[in-house]
């Protein structure tokens, strides 16, 4: 039993301690039951999908193989679905296909079947006569509109974002004469291509009907956004809809608006049946149909003084969307937010175009479409230090944005600007511009070189983003002063629930072990908002931060002399019932945001990073491989360090990774490499050792003393800091990613030839 | 066809078809769900088990050729309240965030140290170069390795002494 | 979706090398397939990511208990590798590693440990894949492969072997039982370079391995061969001719190119392409030849 008095008197301040995490103990024993280990309901069938394999077509008929036996096999076709539209941002994404087939991985008929074995035949049993129409995967080709594919011609969205000269005039007029104006002019181009999640539990879900509504447990980030798709497709009654999350075996945003299909799927499937249903992903299944990063592709005119000092920026920013819209809009704004980087810039023209292409809906994925402008815009300044003769990380601090400067959106930097401190820390554990100085290291046939990137993420959603979505948690008091947090962010692996906890123990004045956190079932818990967009920590923290503190004050304005606070908060219990606070988020007053104009406080904090690189390139074979990474991090307030450097580490890899080996390779559609032997991730022989270190700039709002959101930062930086590694050991530029040893000798060949 | 083999240190059998995977026989029949299915195809090492001591993908794994051997999986190293040294240091030192392929870094690990009491940081990298991790750049997982190395010689020195 | 049912195929253990080669005579005859099982890297996959196959399933052989085809032996001259002897216990093997080092370096580039434990030469040896690291690595020290059935027992040179694409001169009722090689004089220069998609769990792209034995600057004996740049393992017979003829000092970049690309043929597939694989191809054949002193 423990003496709660005791407890509370001699706690020790759990933020900023490295405590165990919550579900450690379960993670590290097999005890942590993700969707596939929750054992089969009774009478439970497995869950298939027939899907397209016609990038674009019309859906003639569909043929089921008269000879097979079809008495034991549930099938669902668009004619079942009540009401068939995937609910999310715009209504264009059917659940199931009914006629036009948009991407080669379109579902079209759902299985279900006691016996796997019989499931994979009855699949083989399922023929779609598809009659195929011309299919458009390239961005410049859909933004031709030549073949109309979506919309009246393929543009999913624009945005434009001006300040300076171009505010003055929306075309590109004024941005031309005001870069005409500058010293040194400099262009480019610069893309980025396809990155898959690959989280390593796929994707899954099992749903079930009863008498309280329809229900589904499974993988997944978000989950009111499942519970809103099951509002629509089946017109329940919100309290009919019983979405929860099982153990999730990371997310990084492929999770966040996808399983609203696989939990819809099931759940049809279910309904025709009468009986539960899973439907586990396969890897194949899971890379071919699921979201990927956007691939993008960015036109960049800079104009800077001789000196170094930037002036003005017009770039042009597209995105590819694919099939339909999901959550496009969001990352594209998102990615012309960030594109300006960290820097000042006076005058400004950043000009976002989201095209649609017969390709599997591109979705949330880590970073949210900054890495690709950030990828831009970092190599575009080490193309303009170049120009210089200037180091480019000389160029990059020159130029920061630091408190009192404005963004490109005319965003006032109102504090909690930790940049410059990260800049200073990374460069000095790498001994970045001494070694730059000297050049590259080569030894024999291998080349060393160093390189930079050094950027800032937003935290929260976008604009007035928080404003609209009022995420909202709520903390109860249990018996003997204990407190549960119920929330609708999830736990994917990033530590949520252990930091939670720290947050609303120290708010509370309570040991950290008397807190516990519910399972995030839409039945229970409130709306939150989605686990996405760095959000979590800054900005549902904040809010259980708030809880916590309120149901604590409300039990010590109840305690009396000498009790405990476990014994006064059991004795309110008692004498007024059940005890929670409900606390709804509220963006500081001051954030300003006007998304006529795109202009104001897009965000109300950024997290800053600096990345160093450290790559070895073999001569003659063009493998890199990064040899040291070092990292300095603004995250305002670090609650967990150990887990904050983990989420940073795993982020820098995920972008190295991108940068060197991950390619989504097509072919007329369809994905070449939907495995994990040809989609090559990093493996502990392939990353580098990291060391990172955290700076705290606290910020004002933020949980705990000021935490901000890190989760999507790590994701800018680690291409370009490679890219620009890279170049110094070689000389050898790239602009467009992935650096594949293959790109690189062709690279190499082009730089022989023009020599 | 029948199958006996040790799992855990316990006698168990199991009536599947010669080709099922170990896998399939471990998170089916045998109720050990700490091996998990990441690929199918020997790639990602998240169904990793040790069979007569050598760690091998379980899904690769057919159950025919188990008879009369051992496997270790997850759960064979220690249980919630008698963690083993080297998965209290896992849960301790950032080396598990998502979890789903801490079963099987365990098991790499644990090889690792059954023959290496003292490796080096590029040691563990090598052992657990057959499992994919997505979530921590590894970093905390050679460091939660080095640490429980670490402890498991202080305790021998200890007994030693 | 998974197409694959394992539940139908039908499964035998032999409990000596003379009884597998019995069943296998006896199935031949019959007409009936037989795939012979060892540690099921590449079967398991085929199988598990094939989808259902049509018709008749083989009989599934394992012959992973198999004594004869588990040993490891050096006669003072000639090395002896069972062929069911798994990566993992080669790279751990003294006379391996004291008399073949190249072996027991490659097998390190094998997947990951938990593919090292389980993969054998002998399952690379039939399934014949040309990015095979393991037959790359053997092929250098030109190697003869036991093959045993009911019919005797034949010895067959890496070359004749290979006869295609995933295919080989082992006739269907025959077992691999081991590869037997002359090892190299003790201390002879090796190269092992394997170029992959990434440094564990890979499949080549290209993958090299070199033998020589140096005399006064001559080289007197040498092996070369490479994965994944043609449609059988790649013996480079042209740029074993040059170095066997040239004196390391008179060799050059040139000659060496031009050998190399006259004996492979690399295509373009989806983890690298033609190009590429051939400009490595004649680099790390070329690193090998500077570290024996050749100005190239």
């Amino acid at each position: 039993m423990v003496d709660a008095k005791k407890a509370r008197e001699t706690r020790e301040p759990v933020v900023g301690e490295n405590v165990v995490r919550v579900d450690g103990a379960a993670k590290v024993t097999g005890g942590a039951r993700y969707v596939d280990d929750i054992p089969p309901m009774p009478g439970e069938l497995h869950g298939a999908t027939v899907r397209s394999r016609v990038p674009r077509g019309i859906l003639r008929a569909i043929a089921f193989d008269p000879s097979f036996d079809w008495s034991d096999v549930t099938v669902v076709t668009a004619k079942d679905v009540p009401d068939n539209v995937v609910q999310l941002i715009v209504d264009d994404q059917p659940v199931l296909a009914a006629e036009r087939i948009n991407h080669m991985y379109e579902p079209v008929v759902l299985l279900a079947c006691s016996d796997k074995a019989k499931l994979a035949r009855a699949y083989a049993a399922v023929t779609l006569d598809i009659e195929p129409l011309p299919a458009v995967f390239d961005m410049e080709e859909s933004l031709a509109a030549e073949t109309v594919i979506w919309g009246e011609a393929n543009v999913q969205n624009r945005y434009l974002i001006t300040k300076g000269a171009a505010d003055t005039d929306e075309s590109e007029a004024a941005i031309d004469v005001a870069i005409a104006a500058c010293e040194v002019v400099v262009r480019g181009s610069y893309s980025t291509h396809h990155q898959e999640q690959l989280y390593i539990e796929p994707n899954g879900m099992i749903a079930w009907w009863d008498e309280a509504g329809a229900h589904a447990t499974g993988s997944l980030q978000c989950p009111f956004y499942v519970h809103k798709a099951f509002k629509r497709c089946f017109h329940l009654e919100p309290e009919q809809i019983h979405i929860t999350q099982a153990v999730t075996g990371g997310g990084f945003g492929g999770k966040e608006e996808y399983p609203s299909l696989i939990a819809l799927h099931a759940a049809l499937l279910a309904k025709k049946s009468g009986r539960p249903v899973r439907i586990i992903y396969d890897r194949v299944e899971d890379i071919e149909a699921t979201t990927k990063r956007h691939p993008s592709r960015s036109w960049i005119e800079s104009g800077c003084d001789r000196d170094g000092t930037l002036r003005a920026l017009k770039m042009r920013v597209m995105m590819d969307a694919g099939a339909y819209v999901t959550l496009s809009p969001v990352v594209l704004s998102r990615g012309v937010l960030h594109a300006g980087g960290c820097y000042r810039w006076a005058d400004v023209r950043i000009e976002g175009i989201g095209v649609a292409t017969n390709t599997p809906p591109n979705g949330a994925f880590r970073g949210f479409g900054a890495p690709q402008t950030i990828w831009a815009i970092e190599r575009h300044l080490d193309a303009v230090a170049r120009q210089l003769g200037l180091d480019a990380g000389e160029l990059k601090v020159r130029n920061m944005l630091v408190e009192g400067d404005t963004t490109s959106t005319s965003q006032t930097l109102r504090g909690s600007v930790g940049g410059t401190e990260c800049v200073e820390r990374a460069f000095e554990a790498s001994d970045y511009l001494a070694r730059r100085r000297a050049g590259p290291s080569v030894l024999g046939r291998k080349a060393r070189g160093l390189g930079c990137a050094v950027f800032m993420h937003g935290g929260g959603f976008t604009g007035s983003g928080e404003r609209m979505l009022k995420g909202k948690v709520a903390v109860d008091l249990l018996a003997g002063g204990r407190l549960e947090i119920r929330s609708g962010s999830t736990d994917i692996g990033q530590g949520t629930e252990t930091v939670f906890a720290q947050i609303a123990a120290d708010a509370a004045g309570i040991p950290f072990e008397h807190v516990s956190v519910a399972v995030p079932s839409t039945t229970h818990v409130p709306d939150s908002g989605p686990t996405v967009a760095s959000r979590t920590v800054m900005v549902v923290g904040a809010i259980v931060e708030r809880a916590a503190k309120e149901l604590a004050a409300r039990v010590e304005a109840s305690r009396r002399p000498g009790e405990t606070f476990a014994a006064a908060g059991d004795r309110l219990l008692a004498k007024e019932g059940p005890q929670s606070a409900l606390v709804q988020y509220e963006p500081p007053a001051w954030v300003n945001w006007d998304d006529k104009k795109y202009k104001g406080d897009a965000y109300p904090v950024y997290a800053w990073m600096c990345d160093v690189a450290e790559v070895e390139v073999d001569l003659d074979t063009f493998e890199v491989k990064v040899l040291n990474f070092w990292s300095a991090a603004d995250v305002g307030k670090a609650i967990h360090p150990l887990m904050c450097k983990g989420q940073l580490e795993g982020g820098s890899l995920q972008a190295i990774g991108w940068a060197l080996s991950e390619e989504v390779v097509w072919k007329a559609g369809a994905i070449v490499n939907p495995r994990m032997t040809n989609y090559i991730i990093p493996t502990a022989l392939d990353a580098p050792p990291f060391e990172t270190f955290l700076v705290e700039a606290p910020y004002e709002h933020g949980p705990s003393g000021g935490a901000k959101g890190i989760g999507e930062l790590p994701m800018d930086g680690g291409a370009p800091a490679v890219a620009a590694a890279v170049e110094h050991a070689t000389g050898l530029i790239i602009n467009h990613l992935p650096l594949t040893p293959e790109r690189l000798f062709a690279a190499w060949l082009n730089s022989e030839a023009a020599q | 066809m029948k199958v006996a083999f040790k799992v855990n240190g316990v006698q168990r059998h199991v009536d599947m078809a010669p080709l099922a995977r170990l896998l399939d026989a471990l998170r089916g029949p045998l109720g050990l769900a700490g091996a998990k299915e990441g690929c199918g195809e020997g790639e990602c090492g998240t169904c990793a088990v040790l069979l007569d001591g050598v760690p091998v993908n379980s899904c690769l794994v057919p159950i025919g050729q188990c008879d009369g051997r051992e496997v270790v999986s997850v759960e064979g190293l220690g249980a919630i309240g008698h963690l083993s040294p080297l998965q209290a240091c896992m849960a301790e030192h950032g080396g598990a965030q998502c979890g789903i392929c801490t079963p099987g870094m365990l098991i790499a690990a644990e090889a690792l140290l059954r023959r290496n009491s003292d490796p080096t940081a590029h040691d563990v990298r090598t052992a657990i170069a057959g499992n994919l991790c997505r979530c921590t750049g590894y970093e905390r997982i050679v460091q939660s390795i080095l640490h429980a190395a670490y402890e498991l010689r202080s305790s021998d020195k200890g007994a030693a002494e | 979706m998974s197409l694959a049912d394992l539940s139908r195929y039908e499964f035998a253990r032999p409990a000596s090398l003379d009884a597998a080669c019995r069943l296998l005579s006896d199935r031949e005859k019959k007409g009936a397939r037989t795939v012979l099982l060892a540690g099921g890297t590449d079967f398991m996959v085929q199988v598990s990511q094939g989808g259902a196959a049509e018709g008749p399933l083989p009989l599934v052989l394992d012959v992973s208990r198999i004594k004869e085809l588990a040993c490891v032996s050096f006669d003072g001259t000639t090395l002896r590798i069972g062929a069911g002897v798994s990566y993992l216990e080669l790279q751990r093997d003294p006379v391996v590693r004291e008399y073949a080092p190249l072996v027991a370096r490659m097998t390190q580039d094998i997947g990951g440990p938990t593919i090292q434990g389980r993969g054998t030469l002998g399952g690379n040896l039939a399934t014949a894949s040309p990015a095979a690291d393991g037959v790359a690595a053997i092929a250098a020290y030109d190697p003869v492969i036991e093959v045993k059935s009911s019919r005797g027992t034949r010895k067959i040179p890496i070359a004749v072997l290979q006869t295609g694409y995933k295919q080989t001169s082992r006739a269907a009722d025959e077992v691999i039982v081991a590869v037997e090689f002359r090892a190299p004089a003790h201390g002879s220069a090796w190269c092992w370079r394997k170029v992959g998609t990434r440094l564990a769990q890979a499949i080549s792209k290209v993958a090299f391995a070199g033998v020589a034995e140096v005399h006064d600057g001559r080289v007197t004996r040498v092996g070369f061969a490479m994965a994944s740049v043609a449609a059988t393992t790649a013996l480079l017979p042209n740029t074993r001719e040059l170095v066997r003829l040239t004196p390391l000092a008179q060799l050059t970049a040139a000659a060496v190119d031009a050998a190399v690309a006259s004996d492979v043929s690399p295509q373009d597939d989806v983890r690298s392409t033609r190009d590429y694989r051939m400009h490595t191809a004649k680099a790390v054949v070329r690193g090998f030849l500077r570290d024996l002193g050749a100005p190239v």
